[in-house]
């Protein structure tokens, strides 16, 4: 477990950014603490660390401006060459529990992660996964809805 | 409602086993093993069934393990929840490569031949296939029986669409078969009169109806033959609500879960969207299901982990002696005893491309030379596009209706019929969706936050895929053969396939792709169909270019006839040359017109039991014979 509250909530703050879900709602699946070890188990604390500081500014600076937040946040984060594909992989992570290899040219300019490679988390990371409530339905194989809801219109939420 | 119970397998070590002489000895516990099992243990027999794979028990937990390893797979293919097995290892899709001419690929455990890869597989575990498939239950058309005759294609059975239905009625029974009876006589299709299914129709998805209302009365012409569309419910072996007018009135009771302790679960099917790999709930029909019940008689020993290695013949007479198998007690280690199965009747219910690795690596390929020929399955082409409006995606079963008004025409003297089902998984099967729809917002349209939600739906949501089961015929260059290169852990022969498209086969691919055009101009969706070149499944034709992938349907590789000339079994599946032995499943089937083959070879199943109780009654004195 992580020794760094703040930390950690600066990870919620991050992931709720990139996924579009509320903190809230991420807490609800279940899995932040263990998405938070795993990122930190494969990447190494540093990265992390670097990760959040740089998130952590781009707050500051934007404050409730959200253009200027997604504008900083693509500049600063998603465009950054050591950061960004860790970024998307963790909205990845999020929305379907599965840890995907980072990219070859990663690999090439900032070395080889041991843990680096595709695993879903565990079985309830694919159950929690935020894709599903995304689309308005359940995990295949999980979370039934029950018999005939099928038939009724999708319900969506709207964002 | 209670569900089956029952205490732990009745399970045996091979030496006991090897020392027993049974009345029917069964090679595998899938579900043509276990209706024969059944049928004949309920009626005083005793039965050995030999399973090659780990007979976990049947048990709430042992189910469980499956579907945490589905969960936590990364791979959610159609054997993902299915452990790797050295000792009994089965086909996966995800081992298929494309072919180089002229180089078998024997990565895989099915060694391919080719000319075409072929990305079908089967379940080795108690349960079979069954595990995995998906459930639909149609019945063969009246003139798929008689492709011969009536359109001088494929073959000719022995028997009729007529001399099957009474056990098409036991199989719909025993799989727990939900449709509604006024939608499935079609094309010739006849039912009893007052005859109903035993559960009402699956209801049919939001989006089935959506398609419905812009294309039913829809007319397509093919070689001058005039076609309505129907959007119509597709029969399902996975439990509805039972119709109380079923059996004269008496009713059904569905059958939910398999446990040893009461549990109230899968009576009904909750929507998971996951009939294949892995129903969670159990409401989709397995053969553990008919499996708790032959055990329950207590006259059925099941030995897992036994995988049947060679068929011994008495050269005098023709008959089986006994099977060999080989008991492993580790999946982990190939270290194991070979033990001998004894009876007096002999099943083989493996599969078709497991019954005939087994009679080919016993150097039995008849004489009609027909064993392990003839293999087929059923191609599908897919074709995937946007609805114009949100109709959901992953939600309800895999799939609820279909499109079968192709099935059956005059058409079929030059191409292939076909059937169509409307997938409620969207484009899972042809693309990988939804992850690949995830991925590709995320790492090429750079969107994150609501903005990615909002594609998601957009891009998932609104997803329609065709999937177009075309008709395959027997052709003996399709084949199932074995090669003294190619051995499994435990030295058992695997099986080597070669597998082709005849221009029968592909006018009908051709033509499901310009229908399900005109289908998509109809309802205004937006074509995403592509082929990729570089897929191991692409086959060219007449200018265009296709996908194919397999339908895990195998069959034909022991077929049924009128004589040991033209087949390698009679009607009622019983060996020409070895008049103690049935080779059951879908290898007898000679042709397997556009149904899905477990609800016709569950017929066959209960038609062949009856057969070998037949013959046990003939001779109530103890087998003797077989301890020669």
């Amino acid at each position: 477990m992580h020794a760094d509250q703040a930390e950690f909530q600066d990870f919620l703050s991050l992931s709720s950014v990139v996924t579009g879900f509320t903190a809230f709602q991420l807490q609800g699946t279940g899995q932040a603490e263990s998405y938070f070890s795993t990122l930190i188990d494969i990447l190494g604390e540093a990265t992390v660390a670097a990760l959040l500081q740089v998130f952590r500014r781009v707050q500051r600076e934007t404050g409730e401006d959200a253009a200027a937040l997604d504008r900083l946040l693509r500049a600063a984060i998603f465009s950054d060459e050591k950061l960004g594909p860790i970024a998307r992989n963790l909205i990845k992570l999020w929305y379907v529990g599965t840890w995907y290899p980072l990219p070859a040219a990663w690999r090439e300019a900032f070395g080889e992660l041991e843990k680096d490679t595709t695993f879903v988390v565990s079985p309830a990371a694919y159950t929690e996964g935020l894709l599903w409530p995304a689309i308005g339905a359940n995990p295949a194989g999980a979370k039934g809805p029950g018999y005939g809801t099928w038939s009724a219109p999708p319900r969506i939420p709207e964002v | 409602m209670s569900n089956t119970t029952l205490g732990k397998p009745h399970r045996s070590d091979p030496a006991d086993v090897s020392s027993s002489i049974y009345d029917v000895v069964i090679v595998g516990a899938g579900v043509s093993g276990a209706i024969i099992a059944n049928e004949l243990s309920q009626t005083g027999f005793r039965v050995l069934i030999l399973e090659a794979g780990p007979g976990h028990d049947l048990t709430i937990p042992g189910y469980e393990q499956y579907l945490s390893r589905f969960y936590a797979s990364a791979s959610k293919d159609n054997n993902a929840p299915y452990p790797r097995n050295r000792n009994a290892p089965m086909p996966r899709s995800t081992d298929v490569r494309r072919l180089q001419p002229g180089e078998p690929d024997a990565s895989g455990y099915i060694v391919q031949n080719g000319p075409l890869a072929l990305d079908s597989t089967y379940t080795r575990v108690v349960g079979g296939t069954t595990m995995h498939w998906e459930g639909k239950a149609l019945r063969m058309l009246p003139e798929d029986f008689e492709m011969r005759t009536r359109f001088g294609r494929g073959l000719d059975w022995p028997i009729s669409y007529e001399q099957l239905a009474p056990y098409y009625r036991k199989a719909e029974f025993e799989l727990g078969v939900s449709a509604d009876v006024e939608d499935q006589a079609y094309h010739g299709i006849r039912f009893d009169p007052g005859y109903v299914y035993p559960m009402r129709g699956i209801p049919a998805s939001y989006l089935d109806k959506t398609v419905a209302r812009g294309l039913n009365g829809a007319e397509v012409t093919l070689r001058g033959e005039k076609f309505a569309l129907t959007v119509r419910g597709t029969p399902q072996a996975r439990n509805g609500v039972p119709n109380p007018r079923y059996d004269g009135g008496k009713g059904y009771v569905p059958v939910g879960a398999v446990s040893v302790e009461q549990v109230e679960q899968g009576e009904r099917c909750q929507g998971n969207n996951n009939c294949v790999p892995i129903c969670p709930v159990q409401a989709k029909y397995h053969a553990g299901k008919t499996l708790v019940k032959a055990l329950a008689t207590g006259r059925v020993k099941l030995l897992p982990q036994a995988v049947a290695s060679k068929v011994v013949i008495d050269p005098g007479n023709g008959r089986v002696r006994h099977i060999e198998f080989k008991a492993y007690s580790d999946p982990g280690s190939t270290e194991h005893a070979t033990g001998i199965a004894r009876g007096r009747v002999f099943v083989l219910a493996a599969n078709a491309v497991e019954n005939a690795r087994l009679m080919l690596a016993s150097d039995l390929p008849g004489t009609s030379n027909l064993v392990g020929r003839n293999l087929m399955d059923h191609p599908f082409l897919l074709t995937w596009g946007l609805m114009p409006e949100i109709t959901g995606t992953l939600r309800g079963t895999q799939s609820t209706s279909g499109i079968q008004d192709l099935r059956g025409g005059a058409f079929r003297r030059h191409q292939a019929a076909f059937a169509v089902s409307i997938h409620n998984d969207g484009w899972s099967w042809a693309t990988g969706s939804p992850y690949s729809v995830l991925a590709d917002i995320v790492d090429r349209q750079n969107q994150f936050g609501a903005a990615l939600r909002r594609r998601l739906v957009d891009q998932v949501s609104r997803q329609l895929q065709l999937a177009f089961m075309v008709e395959l015929l027997p052709d003996q260059n399709n084949r199932v053969t074995v090669d003294a290169r190619y051995t499994d852990p435990l030295g058992n022969l695997r099986p080597v396939i070669s597998y082709g498209l005849s221009d029968y086969t592909l006018d009908g691919i051709a033509y499901s792709r310009r229908l399900s055009r005109l289908i998509f101009q109809r309802l205004g969706v937006e074509d995403h169909t592509t082929y990729d070149p570089l897929d191991y499944a692409y086959v060219s034709y007449k200018g265009e270019g296709y996908t194919v992938r397999g339908g895990n349907h195998w069959a034909g590789t022991h077929i049924m006839g009128t004589s040991a000339k033209d087949s390698v079994v009679d009607g009622a599946q019983r060996s020409w040359d070895h008049e103690n032995l049935y080779l059951v499943g879908a290898g007898s089937m000679p042709t397997t017109g556009t149904s899905n083959t477990t609800l016709t070879l569950s017929a066959l199943s209960f038609l062949t039991a009856e057969r070998i109780r037949g013959e046990l009654d003939q001779d109530r004195s103890p087998a003797t014979i077989a301890a020669a």
